[in-house]
């Protein structure tokens, strides 16, 4: 792939003077779907492209080909000169320097090669299974996926970066529909790992089971301001959308309710946010981001108090600073952006029992419907549908839905009063977080 | 190389070789595109970014089971690794008489979506040009618009598509959006605004005119939310505003029809054929053909044309949507919903643009009648659960309705309900139908679909918010 990176770069040599940066990719992947115990679906696929970026005159432009065929190479590097021209000129705009040693972190797994399609498909059966044992109450198991690829990236510029690295991923998934007396409820788990021996399929589909059955009988509760526990999957779309404003490009754009408070108390003293692109367990984790800058791990909020923000080489320069590695690419289609790797919640561990007992009204949340609809990130308002379970004089009683969770984002970071001891990783955004516990929060009802 | 230098020959072998130990049906989509984006933000042309894709799929069907491979690579080495690849993962069906593949000539329909201004044939500059124009139109607005954001996109996707029937289709699909989101900020005060406009057309679509009355409207959402005050709680007539306000009926009803969700009896919808399933002024329907429409195409991404499919008529539910798969199960007919988001997906049953029928109130005439209520002019978007059908909208402009007069607007206001009861709960429709362009998220595909309504009334509504 290097020789097709440097053929690139040979030529936009010939077509003048300019910085370019070419980014390879190519991987397999597999998924397996299952129903009823039968195979339902399988897909078996190879992926590989080109991005080509060039900085000339202070304006980026980009193309992307998955055509690798010297015509194909050719064609995208002279698209990306002419999307170069129309760009508005910015002095910040500028590729990267080498930026040093890439994190020591290794995000593929071997096992992942030796892999069969039995094997995948044994393992979608047995989430399945577990699913359909786990609960007479269980009416189908919707969705059960398995699904693993491996690929490797290249990276290669005419200011000096070269690199590239593997990684592997899996995850087994369930959505299970759970009846009882005509109501129908959901319930979803997944399980995921750098290969297939990593993962857990009867703890996957028994917790999907679990979740859809224990919403049974829910009905809409009265509107009251209570106490919230948000649970791990909960809690973990919340702070997706959060991260969105602890971006660099999302300050410096006025997007963020962030901006200018580096320095403050945007929390309670017990939430904290980290941003780990070298996390041994995080499925984001990389030696370097999509513009070759070493991963790093970035404090984003401490005790509750704003630490700083995520960066790329162009948000950086703006702000006069290093990049925090956070320039990454969704694939070749696209250009590096200010985004996330692994993001941690951290605080004390209370175990989950024990904040329940501490709660005379409250509702564990264990589902919301709409995050990314009704929660706004740049004004930092929500309103977002739930179900979960009522917390009434320190015990889980009757479960609860359609009804609404509504707010503002830092006034709900203001009100987290525990995390609790159930801290897993979430993926969808890569995110280890614990339950979050928020007192004061507006529960739409009847 | 590109879909029309393909040879169909390739095609044949590779639908013989996927069907070489079974199966039913095998199919071979090949899919060219190309795309163009640009991104305008903080007054300044930040993003062009354009490219090429070239690929290609085999599926092979064998009962309710799909096998799928898909490569970059559109040559004999590339279709034959993709078929091998569906043919193995086919065990247990043994050996079988090698089959034999006749196609037939191809099927096209040009013209059925006409393009007058094909976008590859206009500068990128005019194209950049038209989002600082809608960025001037916008900040002149209001001096509180603090920030804008105009995309514009256009892309060209060829398909061909061939399978084990023998049929041969190609379809040639050019499709153009611009949009634009507005911040606008007063004091500690931040809101934002959005709109569209998209179609299955050329650049003809976005004039000059057209792309800044888009702006204004960004600008003007944004700008009248900045008074607005907490929404209140509780349950209370709704009035829906035409156009955004389909996506209700997308969200609330739509994947329910999807025929996926149906065979599984994962629908509140599943079985119920004949039912009354909303209130009897309502009709509704399913059209992929509307001409020049952003969710259409000439044909699916199964070769099967598109048409007009009528879901519920006075209430009661009259069909689904099927791709091919699904309407073997149950020995329907497909109708034209097989959609998939690129040859990397398999397809599904998916909705095009889906809308109720308008009526003949008029949208004042509807406020008047409703003493207290809430009037969502403009939805941010929203989920459903298919198999529960709880649903639940942001609204993106939203006012409270006091003695028949839109009044207050109001902010944080979410909309949350059930299907068929909220459905059933229509009591009032307008005439003012209007569409709107989005893309609907399903199975981590996305599509460009359309949603449409007039004015209409819900009786009662939960309405969360935070006042």
């Amino acid at each position: 792939m290097f020789g097709l990176l440097d053929t690139a770069l040979e030529c936009a040599g010939a077509l003048g003077d300019a910085d370019v940066e070419v980014y390879g990719e190519r991987s397999t992947s597999r998924r397996v779907k299952v129903y009823g115990g039968e195979v339902e679906q399988l897909t078996a696929a190879r992926r590989t492209g080109l991005g080509v970026r060039v900085v000339r005159g202070g304006a980026a432009g980009y193309a992307y080909t998955s055509e690798l065929s010297p015509e194909g190479v050719d064609v995208v590097v002279r698209r990306a000169f002419e999307h170069a021209a129309v760009g508005d000129p910015d002095e910040f705009v500028a590729l990267p320097e080498p930026g040093g040693v890439p994190a020591d972190v290794d995000p593929y797994d071997a096992r992942v090669e030796g892999v069969s399609d039995d094997a995948r498909v044994e393992l979608a059966l047995a989430v399945e299974a577990a699913a359909r044992a786990a609960d007479p109450r269980v009416k189908t198991v919707e969705d059960t996926i398995y699904a693993d690829g491996e690929g490797e990236v290249f990276l290669a510029s005419t200011t000096g970066v070269r690199g590239s690295y593997r990684a592997s991923q899996c995850y087994g998934f369930a959505y299970v529909l759970a009846e009882e007396k005509g109501q129908v409820e959901t319930g979803i788990s997944f399980t995921v790992g750098r290969a297939l021996p990593d993962l857990d399929p009867e703890a996957c589909g028994a917790e999907a089971a679990a979740r859809a059955c224990r919403l049974l009988g829910a009905r809409k509760c009265p509107s009251m301001k209570a106490t919230v526990v948000l649970d791990p999957f909960v809690a973990a779309s919340v702070i997706g959308v959060l991260s969105s404003a602890l971006t660099a490009d999302a300050v410096q754009k006025g997007r963020s309710l962030f901006a200018g408070r580096e320095g403050q108390a945007v929390a309670a003293a017990a939430f904290s946010l980290t941003d780990d692109g070298r996390h041994p367990d995080g499925l984001d984790s990389a030696p370097f981001d999509g513009e070759g800058t070493p991963s790093r791990r970035t404090p984003l909020v401490a005790g509750g108090v704003l630490q700083g923000f995520l960066y790329d080489t162009y948000t950086a320069r703006k702000a006069g600073r290093a990049s925090t590695g956070n320039g990454l690419r969704g694939s070749y289609q696209a250009l590096p952006g200010v985004h996330p790797t692994n993001l941690l919640v951290e605080g004390a561990a209370t175990p989950v029992d024990e904040i329940v007992t501490g709660i005379e009204r409250g509702v564990l949340v264990t589902d919301a419907v709409g995050v990314h609809s009704g929660a706004n990130p740049v004004s930092g308002e929500f309103s977002v549908g739930i179900s979960g379970v009522l917390i009434e004089s320190g015990r889980l009683t009757t479960p609860v839905r359609e009804v609404t969770l509504a707010g503002d984002l830092l006034g709900m970071l203001r009100g987290v009063v525990a995390t609790g001891d159930d801290a897993r990783w979430v993926p969808g955004g890569s995110i280890l977080t614990p339950s979050l516990v928020i007192e004061g929060m507006a529960i739409g009802g009847t | 190389m590109g879909v029309n230098d393909f040879d169909l020959g390739l095609a044949a072998a590779a639908l013989e070789r996927a069907l070489a130990h079974g199966g039913e049906f095998a199919e071979v989509f090949v899919e060219e595109r190309d795309g163009l984006t640009l991104r305008l933000e903080d007054r300044r042309l930040e993003q062009t970014s354009g490219g090429r894709d070239f690929g290609a799929a085999v599926r092979l069907l064998d009962g309710e089971r799909t096998f799928y491979a898909y490569s970059d690579e559109v040559d004999e080495a590339g279709l034959t690794a993709a078929a091998d690849a569906v043919a193995a993962a086919l065990r247990g069906g043994g050996s079988v008489a090698a089959p034999v593949v006749h196609l037939g000539s191809a099927q096209s329909r040009p013209g059925a979506h006409p393009v007058v201004v094909p976008p590859e044939t206009v500068d990128v500059r005019r194209k950049a040009d038209l989002l600082r124009a809608a960025d001037d139109e916008a900040r002149a607005a209001g001096g509180e618009i603090a920030q804008v954001i105009a995309a514009y996109a256009d892309a060209r996707q060829r398909v061909l598509i061939a399978n084990s029937l023998g049929e041969v289709v190609r379809d040639d699909r050019t499709r153009t959006r611009v949009s634009v989101q507005c911040v606008a900020r007063r004091g500690e005060v931040i809101q934002t605004g959005h709109e569209t406009l998209g179609g299955s057309c050329g650049f003809e679509l976005l004039g000059q005119p057209a792309v800044l009355g888009v702006a204004r409207e960004a600008a003007g959402k944004a700008l009248v939310m900045l008074g607005s005050k907490p929404a209140p709680v509780g349950l209370m007539p709704v009035v829906l505003a035409n156009g955004f306000g389909g996506t209700l009926f997308h969200e609330a009803c739509g994947h329910g029809l999807e025929a996926d969700a149906v065979a599984k009896d994962a629908s509140i919808y599943a079985g119920r054929l004949g039912e009354a399933v909303a209130a009897p002024l309502v009709d509704a329907y399913d059209d992929g053909a509307v001409v020049n429409g952003w969710g259409s195409a000439a044909y699916d991404d199964e070769g099967v044309p598109t048409q007009k499919t009528q879901v519920i008529a006075g209430g009661r539910l009259t069909g689904y949507l099927y791709d091919r798969l699904r309407a073997r199960q149950v020995g329907a007919q497909p109708t034209g919903n097989g959609r998939r988001q690129s040859f990397r997906h398999v397809p599904i049953p998916r909705m095009t643009t889906t809308y109720i029928a308008p009526g003949d109130a008029t949208p004042e005439a509807i406020i008047a009648a409703t003493p207290r209520g809430f009037y969502a002019k403009s939805l941010a978007g929203g989920q459903v659960e298919p198999a529960s059908g709880n649903f639940v909208f942001g609204v993106a402009e939203g006012y409270l309705i006091e003695d028949g007069r839109i009044t207050t607007p109001l902010r944080g206001a979410t909309l949350v309900g059930n299907g068929i009861d909220i459905l059933m709960k229509i009591d009032m429709i307008a005439s003012d139908y209007e569409v709107k362009s989005g893309i609907c998220g399903k199975d981590g595909q996305g599509v460009p679909v359309g949603t449409g309504q007039a004015t209409l009334r819900i009786a009662e509504m939960t309405v969360g918010g935070t006042g």
